[in-house]
Order: structure tokens, then sequence, then C-alpha cells
């Protein structure tokens, strides 16, 4: 658009402003001249994300900020400058010589800024101490075999894990990738991260997106792998608690697992700080504030980074479509993982465990204990089975925990 | 380690999974512990002096007559609800099941009275 004639007349009337340059400046730093194909993809993934996280609940709290961060980051023009800077964090410069904070401080955008909260799992940690403190662990101390299905449930990480490697991604990405099937946002996010950044989005939004579909992936394997004589088995109420053992359960537990490994100390040490808050009794208002004004300031701020990473430039690539196909992978096998052994337990006990709980053993608190509940409804009304279930949910974030620190030990760096 | 083969792959998916069910495994030994310490611990430490606690206040005689001996009811309730063998959280539980099964919001609902049904049926058979 020509604006000399408009300056021209201006001029003459005795403006000293170029309005013509203003305006043709104005006009090059839209978003319309500086469109491309991979923009209008991303704003209409978007926009599909927020309607699924609004009309249909997919896990709202993440997916509305994750979508609204996607949009910022895709938007085209000169926007994209005040909001992030991809390559602040992932060039070859700063794969040699890491990130450079100050830098980023000085000259980053605002999810620049934010980002440095889940660059240096600040964020993962504290969404950590505050599901810590939403979790009650008695279900789990009441039977302690919940554990066996926690671990049981794992299976689908390693098989996501070994095909990733056949597909042909690098050992840490299909680490990266298999962490998927643990179903725990906050530990996917907490490892790829450190081995895989580049994939971030492509992941958290596999994983979110997938733990949000666990009622319509879970049970066609759970009706296909159990008798109806199965489901309907009604467990016995399991033993009270004392509080005693919930106040040394997290403060043992810690010690346990990082002498066997170190690396899940960031991740299992802020989860067993939460719960310690919520059960000693004397420290209300810090459970309180992490479980409530803490969580849900760093969801926030988590969502709205990780989906600003997903630039059309890295998400939009032929590795998203194999991390999605994966993800489904990862969580059928932590299905079929947690279900086998939930049969095998149900056998040895003869006929008292209900296998349905083993299927709850992927993180998904509480989403996959209230499936096997349903599914146990369904079989025999009246055979409420989310106390036993929530045992091997909450025990499935602790297996989680420790595979991601498994994998984080083989490939992330070496200390 | 960048690039692994797919037999490294096999390999360290294994020993992954593995280590998941030790640790796991460990950590469910160390709960069952737990468990028996809690269950008979109680044999250990009432053979044990009474320990008395000297930040503790005790309780003065005006506070004590100060406290009511049967509170209220608060305005707009349907009266006390008795339970019976049954802890007040598992009455939570049942009673917010109740409410979602018939679709009916908590405080449209009155509760007289929730038993454990093991025991009653328990009793049923002895008599």
């Amino acid at each position: 658009m020509n604006f000399s004639l408009t300056s021209h007349l201006l001029g003459a009337a005795g403006s000293n402003v170029d309005y013509g340059e203003t305006f043709e400046g104005l006009m090059k730093s839209t978003g319309f001249l500086n469109l491309d194909w991979g923009n209008v993809v991303m704003i209409v993934i978007a926009c599909f994300f927020l309607f699924l996280a609004i009309r249909f609940k997919f896990e709202p709290l993440l997916l509305v900020g994750i979508a609204f961060g996607m949009l910022l980051s895709n938007i085209p023009g000169p926007i994209s400058d005040w909001i992030f800077h991809p390559e602040f964090w992932t060039s070859e410069e700063v794969a040699a010589n890491g990130v450079d904070y100050l830098y980023v401080l000085n000259n980053g955008g605002l999810i620049d800024i934010l980002y440095i909260g889940v660059k240096t799992s600040v964020y993962p940690c504290l969404i950590f101490l505050g599901v810590g403190a939403m979790t009650d662990f008695e279900p789990l101390l009441s039977n302690p075999k919940s554990l066996i299905l926690g671990a049981a449930a794992q299976f689908g990480i390693y098989v996501a894990f070994f095909l990733a490697v056949c597909f042909g991604f690098s050992g840490p990405e299909a680490a990266s990738i298999g962490i998927v099937g643990g179903a725990d946002g906050p530990t996917a996010i907490w490892l790829t991260k450190a081995l895989a950044p580049d994939l971030l989005a492509a992941i958290a939004i596999a994983a979110y997106s997938y733990m949000a579909l666990i009622p319509v992936i879970q049970p066609p394997i759970m009706r296909l792998m159990t008798t109806k004589k199965e489901r309907a088995i009604v467990m016995k109420p399991t033993r009270k608690v004392t509080k005693r053992e919930k106040i040394l359960f997290p403060i043992i537990i810690i010690i346990a697992t990082c002498l066997f490994l170190p690396s899940v100390a960031p991740l299992l040490g802020c989860l067993m700080l939460g719960n310690l808050l919520r059960e000693c009794g004397v420290t209300a208002r810090l459970s309180d504030t992490a479980q409530n004004a803490l969580m849900n300031i760093v969801t926030i701020c988590l969502s709205v980074s990780v989906g600003a990473t997903a630039h059309y430039t890295t998400f939009l690539t032929g590795d998203t479509l194999k991390i999605v196909v994966l993800g489904l992978v990862a969580f059928t096998f932590a299905t079929v993982g947690g279900l086998l052994i939930g049969k095998l337990m149900c056998w040895l006990s003869k006929g008292k465990i209900n296998p349905l709980i083993g299927s709850a053993g992927v993180s998904a608190v509480p989403m996959a204990a209230r499936v096997s509940n349903l599914e146990g409804l369904r079989a025999k009304p009246g055979n409420y089975l989310l106390m036993h279930a929530m045992g091997p949910n909450v025990a499935g974030v602790i297996g989680s925990a420790v595979a991601a620190g498994f994998f984080m030990a083989v490939f992330g760096p070496m200390v | 380690m960048g690039e692994i083969t797919e037999l490294d792959a096999l390999i360290i998916s294994a020993i992954g999974f593995a280590i998941v069910f030790v640790v796991l495994i460990i950590l469910m030994l160390i709960v069952m512990l737990m468990g028996l310490a809690a269950d008979k611990g109680h044999v250990i430490t009432d053979k044990l002096p009474k320990f008395r606690n000297p930040f503790k206040k005790k309780e003065t005689a005006e506070e004590e007559e100060a406290q009511p001996l049967s509170e209220p009811l608060a305005t707009g309730t349907c009266g006390e609800l008795t339970l019976i063998r049954t802890e007040e959280r598992d009455a939570a539980m049942i009673m917010a099941i109740v409410a979602d099964s018939l679709g009916t919001p908590l405080n449209q609902l009155r509760f007289v009275s929730i038993r454990r049904l093991d025991d009653a049926q328990d009793a049923e058979v002895k008599q």
C-alpha cells in the first residue's frame, strides 16, 4: 500500500511527521504480511484444543493454558519477539554452552521468563509438592500390595521406549516418549526438558490429551482382558491406618527411594514433602497453600510456557505424529500390564482381588481409579472399587517417578 | 549415551522395568513392616512408662466449664445422623456416593443412620 500521497498532503499542510513511513512500518509489522501456512495450522490446532478443553472438559486446567500458549507463540509477525524465543533454549550454541539466563532475563519475552521454571525443573517439582499435599496415601498404606500393581502399570513406558528406538528416535528422545505411558504430566515434562527439550510440547500435549482420554482408552481393554465374573468381585474393606504411619510414610519412603535411585530426589522429594505437610498436622496453612494457591499459580505458568514451545517450525513434523501414536501405545500397554498383574493377584488370592484395580496403576490420579470403579459398578451394581483402586493409582505416581529417575540416570547428564 | 540399537533398547527396558519392580517391592515391604509395627507396637508401648508432654497446657477448671455439654443444632439441619460402627470419613463418602447415584444434591437428602452391613449380617447369623 502506498502512503506517499497522504504523507505529501499532510506535509504540505504543515505536519512534521512522515505518516507514510509510519503507516508502512505499522502495516509491515502486522501478522497478515508475515502469515505462513504453519501459523494458520497451529492456530487451528490451538483453537481445537481450546474447544476440547472447554466443551468436553479434557484436562481443562492444563489444556486451556497449553493451547493458549500455543496460540500466542504462533501468531505471525513480530508479536513472537515479545513472547518467546525458541533460539534462546534449543540452538546449537545453547546445546554446547548451556542457557545464558542473564541474557534471557535481559532480552527474553514473557514466556521466556516463565520458561525458566520449566528449564530448571522448578514447576514440575512444585506441582508434585501440590500433588503430595492433595494425595491421601491411606489406600496404599492399608493395602501395600497395591505397589506391585503400580509397578506393573509402568510396562507401557518400556514398550513405548523400545518402539520409539525402533522408529528411529535416539535413546534420550525414546525415554522421553516412553514416559508418556506413566500418565503423569509433571514427570513427563521433568524428564523431557532434560533429555529431549525439542520434543517437550508434543510430549506434554500427548501426555495430557491421553490422560483426558483415559475413560475412552481403558474400558475396552479392561473388558477385553477380564471376565464379567472377575469384574464383579467385591473386595473387602482394608484395615484402618494410624496417624503415625501416615506421618512416617513420606519420611521413610524418601530415604529408601533416594538411597536406591538418587535421581528421583527432586520429584519424589517434593511429592513426599507435600504429603508430610498434609499429614503431620502442624502445617495446615502450608498444606493448604501447596494444594491450592501455589498449585494453581504453577499450573498457569507451566501450561502456558509449555504450550508456547509448540511453534510450528518444531511442532508440525513427522516426529509429532509418531509421538502421538507411541503415546497411545504406551497408555494401552500400561493398562495391559496393570491388568495382567491384577489377574495374577486375583488368581493367587483365590478371587479376593478384583483385577480391575490393576489398570488404575497408570498414575493419572484420580481418573484411572474412577474408571476402575465405574467398570466394577457396571459389572455389579454396588461394587464400589474406588478406595481399592486408589492404592495402585497413587503407587503409579511413585512408579512413574522411579521409571523417570532410571531414564535420567541412564541418559541424563553425568553428575 | 545418544544413539542406541534395538537390542540396547530391549536390555534397557528389561533392566528399567526390573528396577521399578524391585524399588516398589522394597517399598511394599517397608510399608508392610510399618503396618505390622502399628498393629503390634501398642504391646511394647503399653509396657513403657507414660510420657507426659511438658509443653501441653493443662485445661483450667474455667475452660472446662466454658465448654457446652451439647452443641445446639445448626440452622436448617434435619437432626443428627447415627453412625453404627462406621467412621465419619466412611459415612461422608457413602453419603456423597448416594447423592451422586441418585442425582440429588446432598443438602436435599436426609440420612438417619448408617450401619456397617457386614456387622449387621454377622449379627443376624449369630441370632
